[in-house]
């Protein structure tokens, strides 16, 4: 899981709380400057059952941050890497846009930026990040289903969290080692 | 699952990469099997190594004009990255695209080098250096063969490779797509030949064909038995892979893999190839080729070469895991 003797970024998502306002995916908008029609981050919203038996889940997603990410594997020109930090991020100057990492990332968390026409995604807003704030969609949150964290820092809220509710991952069979955390 | 990111400039790039690659093996198969030291089948050489450079020349352009920003594909040679198959792949098509053009060179007359200096204009700065290049490099034809082979059979290969590494689309994610997908290459590049030496004037020459029917019976053959272990093997893999291969086992592409690719372009050709074949396989009879059922024969493996690789890059991105 975390790196030893460096920081590891990851976020831990309260499903429950959620309730599909989708502040999260404007303030990112906001935030980074989004062109219409492609999204750095969305909600998963999945129905259930039958009336009057209905059950909604909201599922906040968007990069996974892996620890093992395989769109940076696959990157020809290493525009796509990962920060020491864990954050996976691409060198706009460097992407030829060949959409090969949109290919290979198992979660879709990858689009072509028609602006900038290069690959875009997720950057756990690392601007914000390094200035010690927390990214745009947690800040803005209105329910608090996100937590931000570094799991390499033992007095950081997310332990207490892991610790006493249960958790899943998404897909992990492709052994990306995915880093955002579902609390159950 | 998603809108497909790649598209039809990527099947063609995929067809016409294996499609030169196929072209070369088998020009410079030709080249290396020597008779009375000289190479056995020398029109077919001669009109693999003129052929080889344009189809993959044509398709590493179509590669480059699919890139979101082409103007900076030269930054794909200036890392290498062993992780990555298109890294790989780059330096792959560099490297032979090269080397089919260094080729032709050596096959071309001296007639015809003549004309090729002579069309260049007077004023080019390095034309006074140009007889140093207006030598004759037929002398290194087998060389060029041999060293051309990994790079041919690399090329064929890594378009398959290419998809295969990926783990997140477990249509693709097997390494029989990249025995696949090489086959497949090496019987469009025997296909094409035929093609062209049916097309050829004068009377066929009946050794010519006999070689590139073989050549091409072995390969559909072993591209057939690819598909087969490929389908059994995914139906008793994991639920990603079953659910993958329910696009052509009753999904969206099931006509256009069964009918298009199995049926029209690997079976039939095969079946009109072992028809004309019969003499050579029952040992009775004299063997004559048909032109127009080699022209079938020939057009129906390249097609079917394409719809691979379009059933396979399509279905491949519309198969992911849950």
């Amino acid at each position: 899981m975390a790196k030893t003797g460096n920081k590891r970024y990851v976020m831990l998502l309260d499903s429950r709380k959620c309730i599909d306002c989708k502040a999260c995916v404007v303030a990112c908008k906001a935030e980074n400057d989004v062109p219409l029609g492609v999204f750095r981050n969305w909600i998963n919203a999945e129905r259930s059952g039958a009336f009057p038996r209905l059950r909604a889940s909201f599922d906040p997603e968007q990069c996974h941050h892996c620890e093992n990410p395989s769109c940076v594997r696959v990157c020809p020109t290493g525009a796509s890497f990962q920060r020491a930090d864990g954050i996976v991020l691409v060198t706009e100057a460097d992407c030829i846009g060949c959409k090969y990492c949109m290919i290979a990332c198992p979660y879709g968390a990858r689009f072509f930026n028609e602006e900038t026409r290069v690959v875009d995604k997720c950057t756990f807003c690392a601007h914000r990040v390094d200035r010690g704030e927390t990214p745009a969609c947690v800040e803005t949150c209105p329910s608090r289903v996100r937590t931000f964290g570094d799991l390499a820092d033992p007095k950081s809220p997310l332990h207490a969290l892991l610790e006493s509710r249960r958790y899943r991952i998404l897909r992990p069979q492709t052994g990306n080692g995915p880093q955002l955390y579902y609390l159950l | 699952m998603h809108e497909p990111v790649w598209e039809f400039l990527i099947v063609n790039y995929l067809f016409l990469g294996g499609l030169s690659a196929g072209i070369f093996f088998v020009s410079a198969f030709c080249t290396w099997l020597q008779t009375e030291g000289r190479p056995a089948y020398p029109r077919i050489a001669r009109a693999g190594a003129l052929l080889a450079p344009w189809p993959v020349s044509l398709g590493s352009l179509l590669l480059v004009f699919d890139l979101g920003k082409w103007w900076r594909f030269w930054k794909l040679f200036v890392v290498f990255r062993w992780e990555s198959p298109m890294s790989i792949g780059s330096w792959l098509l560099l490297v032979f695209t090269g080397i089919t053009l260094v080729n032709l060179y050596a096959w071309l007359t001296e007639e015809e080098r003549n004309r090729l200096f002579a069309i260049l204009p007077a004023k080019l700065p390095f034309r006074q250096r140009l007889p140093d290049l207006h030598t004759d490099l037929g002398a290194w034809k087998r060389n060029l063969a041999m060293l051309g082979f990994p790079f041919a059979i690399g090329v064929g290969i890594y378009t398959g490779v290419l998809l295969g590494a990926v783990q997140a689309r477990p249509f693709w994610n097997t390494n029989l797509v990249a025995q696949l997908f090489l086959f497949s290459a090496l019987s469009t590049g025997t296909a094409a030949l035929i093609l062209v030496r049916s097309l050829a004037k004068g009377p066929k020459d009946l050794a010519e064909f006999k070689f590139l029917y073989t050549l091409d019976i072995c390969l559909i053959t072993l591209e057939f038995f690819i598909v087969l272990p490929y389908l059994i093997h995914g139906q008793l893999s994991v639920l990603a892979v079953r659910e993958a291969l329910g696009l052509i086992l009753g999904g969206p592409f099931t006509l256009t893999f069964w009918v298009l690719f199995m049926g029209t372009g690997l079976l039939l050709p095969l079946a009109i190839e072992l028809w004309e074949f019969r003499p050579v396989l029952l040992g009775r009879g004299a063997l004559h080729i048909s032109q127009n059922l080699a022209l079938a024969a020939a057009g129906l493996v390249i097609f079917g070469g394409y719809v691979l690789r379009y059933v396979f890059v399509f279905a491949g991105q519309a198969s992911g895991l849950r």
